[in-house]
């Protein structure tokens, strides 16, 4: 498992190193923040004064190597936009992205296991084929028409859920999360159902059965076991994904995420906070990518045994 | 990088840990979902009519007064929480004793105020003429490179002096008859505001004093028993921000706010909006110094192709009216006298044509810059833009920028070897006086001019120097002689706001809305004092 490990970790840090580095020069290809943060009139000595300070008069790699030490340090600056600390900003805006990211994929992999299954159980069954229809309709349907829909109906419309925001009751999740929800549902059923059809063709699941074991007992005691490491992979994919897409949703409904800040701080070029969320972020899915090889790897000995020590 | 494995094939069996790891990454999601769930009244506020709740298109980067002349900041800030010693009716363009009940020209250079008493501020110190004194130099004199220095001083300091309690004077480099107009833009803090650093949450006069500032969420203002002038209707205020104009929308017809800002035209017929001129123009900024758009016939004939009541019509929802020049009616230096160009392809086309037998290069690709978000509709209008100058034969393609890409165009150093720019603009004269545009977009070196004339900067220079009748013939002149004889613009629509007010509120919005809104203005639909 050590060098399974190993191997893992350092294939996964090479995109992280190039995302961060990747996103440092590229902000900087965008030109210099002064023209956003000093009035018309400033003077080339404040303009100077101004690029002095914030280290932007620097060459390139001068301004790489002090970022560099200065993270190593947790330093990530500050915030041109609102003066405030860069890593604190980020620090208070992820937890926003990960509970909307997390809860969004325990309700898809539960949601999509009970009704993949279902639908596996009987292929070309009237429940298959709505659960295809409906699981193809989910995972097409653009998060932003979604989220627009479900504001006007719901919100409006009926009238039983509040438009957007953060502060309130459980109600204020169910938009957000919904169209979070939707397309990851709708992959995951799919994916479910796929690997839940081959394995309940296979023989040790008609051996279950005729041993007397109940549908319930073949479908989650034997079938789903062998089905869930693709699911697991997929689902992994599609978490990283939500981590990093959940901009749609943070911008429509008003959460104040780690997606809305990167906007923002693209828009704004806020290189400090910028470079403070994708780090961060980086380091967030190249943890994820790494726990999702180790579920892997535990649910499937093959898999570690495929990686030479 | 993940392994592909029949799913046929027998798995190892899960490890308990595994089981674990994920209820217990479940549990810790959903307990740390109170943190965001933890307030029965929302991030709008209660609907307890005793709250007036706003809605902005986005988060202020900052309440700091001396940023107020951003629109995000002053939106906010500006006499709600701060205020300044005279303020400019938005409607008729005069200007009303605020924190200073009077002032006059005392030299030709100086002016004196006579300062309003028993006046305090939000946090219990009497306000003085050091106050105000302190405000203006910390504004305009520092070295904070605050936004009102740039948009409403230039490079000008000022020699500012309390005399008393009750006066102040303060001197220019060289006479300005607008100067308190000018003033009206600086907010009034207490002498203990921090010079070296701009402030995050201000402490002013005004008739509301921020209570709390949730970060991404809201921010609260409180009513201030103290203040001077007459007391507000509602008791508190609450300010969230949502980018899309649907969604802000949605919360007047859901009732989860009283007032939301921007709205887009689809939503002018209900009753519940309401359209307001906000001074703002949009036009096309022509780049003389680069063929072919350093020829003026290929400048006239853009601005000749132009069909602006097409535009306003079918892409502004008709909440424009046709523009000749960049100051809407209402504005000091607007010329009742220039006519909208109507749309004249015969003439334009000759134009290229005779423009292209001289050696003009008009086939040479014009790029048009247009801003993202800059008004709803804006990418269909550039697109219609092109479609008009490629119609009278020139090249363009369409370039949808972002704010601070849009800006390098925009601004002076302007980028070099980019070819000859056609930049879609809107420009907002919220001084109420032409001087304010001139000087930044008609100037030969103005900040956000491309080229000019000597013989126009002259007479801008000169229109400065004058006051009442005379400025504003003077202005409104000059305008004409920029359509004559520079042509550095086709005008296309002096614009309107979209505002959604609920039924439970009376306020009537004016040209300053979209920068100042003041909440003292909104009144209860009942009339009723909480």
């Amino acid at each position: 498992m050590i060098p399974f490990l190993r191997k893992r970790v350092l294939s996964s840090a090479v995109p992280l190193i190039c995302v961060v580095l990747g996103v440092f020069f590229l902000a900087r290809m965008t030109g210099n923040p002064v023209d956003l943060y000093l009035p018309l009139s400033a003077t080339p000595e404040q303009r100077a004064e101004f690029s002095a300070a914030q280290g932007f008069d620097l060459s390139i790699p001068a301004q790489l190597w002090n970022y560099l030490v200065d993270a190593a340090h947790l330093d990530f600056g500050t915030s041109l936009r609102t003066g405030q600390s860069a890593g604190s900003m980020v620090i208070d805006a992820f937890p926003v992205t990960l509970q909307l990211a997390g809860v969004t994929m325990l309700l898809a992999i539960t949601g999509a296991v009970l009704v993949g299954s279902l639908a596996a159980y009987r292929p070309n069954s009237l429940i298959d084929r709505i659960a295809s229809l409906l699981s193809m309709t989910a995972a097409s349907i653009p998060d932003f028409w979604f989220a627009i829909m479900g504001v006007l109906v719901f919100g409006v419309s009926l009238g039983w859920l509040p438009t957007s925001g953060t502060l309130g009751g459980p109600e204020i999740w169910v938009l957000p999360i919904a169209t979070l929800l939707i397309r990851p549902f709708g992959v995951l059923v799919q994916v479910v159902r796929g690997s839940m059809v081959s394995a309940l063709s296979a023989p040790y699941v008609k051996i279950a059965r005729s041993k007397g074991a109940t549908p319930r007992r073949v479908v989650f005691g034997h079938a789903l076991r062998n089905a869930a490491t693709p699911v697991l992979t997929v689902a992994g994919d599609l978490t990283v994904g939500l981590v990093n897409g959940a901009v749609i949703v943070e911008t429509i409904f008003g959460w104040p995420g780690i997606g809305k800040l990167m906007i923002d701080s693209i828009l704004q070029r806020d290189f400090a906070v910028l470079q403070a969320a994708v780090l961060l972020t980086a380091v967030t899915i190249f943890a994820l990518n790494i726990l999702v090889d180790v579920c892997h790897a535990l649910t499937d000995p093959r898999v570690r045994q495929a990686v030479p020590a | 990088m993940k392994s592909s494995v029949s799913p046929t094939q027998r798995a190892a069996p899960p490890r308990p840990r595994t089981t674990s790891a994920m209820l217990l990454a479940g549990v810790l999601l959903t307990s740390s979902g109170c943190a965001v769930a933890n307030s029965a009244g929302g991030d709008t506020g209660r609907d307890d009519g005793r709250t007036l709740r706003v809605v902005l298109t986005q988060e202020p980067p900052t309440l700091e007064p001396c940023e107020a002349s951003l629109t995000g900041t002053g939106v906010v800030v500006r006499s709600n929480i701060t205020e300044p010693l005279v303020e400019r009716d938005p409607t008729s363009g005069a200007l009303n004793p605020l924190l200073a009940t009077g002032w006059k020209q005392t030299a030709p250079r100086t002016w004196t105020f006579d300062i309003r008493s028993g006046v305090t501020f939000q946090n219990g110190a009497p306000f003085t003429a050091e106050d105000a004194a302190f405000s203006i130099d910390r504004a305009v004199n520092s070295d904070l490179a605050c936004n009102v220095e740039g948009y409403v001083f230039g490079d000008e300091d000022l020699e500012v002096k309390a005399v008393n309690d009750g006066s102040l004077t303060v001197t220019t480099e060289k006479p300005d008859p607008i100067l308190p107009l000018r003033l009206s833009f600086v907010e009034v803090v207490p002498r203990t505001t921090d010079t070296k650093a701009k402030v995050r949450v201000p402490i002013g006069t005004g008739p509301f004093a921020v209570r709390s500032w949730q970060p991404g969420a809201a921010i609260s203002l409180d009513r201030f028993d103290d203040y001077w002038g007459r007391t507000p209707d509602f008791a508190r205020a609450r300010y969230v921000w949502r980018s899309d104009a649907s969604v802000r929308a949605a919360m007047i017809d859901k009732g989860e706010a009283e007032i939301a800002v921007a709205l887009d035209p689809m939503e002018a017929e209900k009753d519940t909006t309401v359209a307001y001129p906000n001074n703002e123009t949009t036009a096309l900024r022509l780049d003389g110094r680069e063929a072919p758009l350093d020829d003026i016939r290929v400048r006239r004939a853009i601005d000749l192709a132009v069909d602006r009541e097409g535009i306003i019509d079918a892409l502004l929802g008709g909440l424009a009216e046709p523009a000749g020049q960049l100051v809407p009616p209402g504005v000091v230096g607007h010329s009742d006298q220039i006519e909208p160009p109507r749309q004249n392809v015969a003439k334009a086309r000759a134009l290229v044509r005779e423009a292209t037998a001289d050696g003009v290069p008009t086939g040479r690709q014009i790029t048009l810059v247009a801003r993202n978000g800059m008004f709803a509709g804006v990418s269909e209008t550039a697109e219609a833009l092109q479609y008009q100058m490629q119609e009278i034969g020139l090249n363009v393609r369409v370039r949808m920028a972002d704010t601070a890409t849009q800006l390098q165009y925009q601004l002076r150093p302007l980028p070099k070897n980019v070819g000859p720019i056609a930049l879609l603009i809107m420009h907002g004269n919220q001084a109420g006086d032409a001087a304010f545009t001139t000087s930044q977009y008609l100037l030969s070196d103005g900040p956000q001019s491309t080229f000019g004339t000597d013989a126009l900067d002259r007479r801008i220079a000169s229109a400065g120097a004058l006051s009442g009748e005379k400025r504003q013939k003077a202005f409104a002149d000059l305008l004409t002689e920029q359509n004559q004889s520079v042509v550095q613009y086709a005008h296309i629509a002096h614009m309107n706001g979209l505002l959604g007010l609920s039924r439970s509120i009376r306020y009537e919005p004016n040209s300053a809305t979209g920068d100042e809104m003041r909440l003292a203005e909104v009144h209860s639909a009942k009339g009723a004092k909480h």
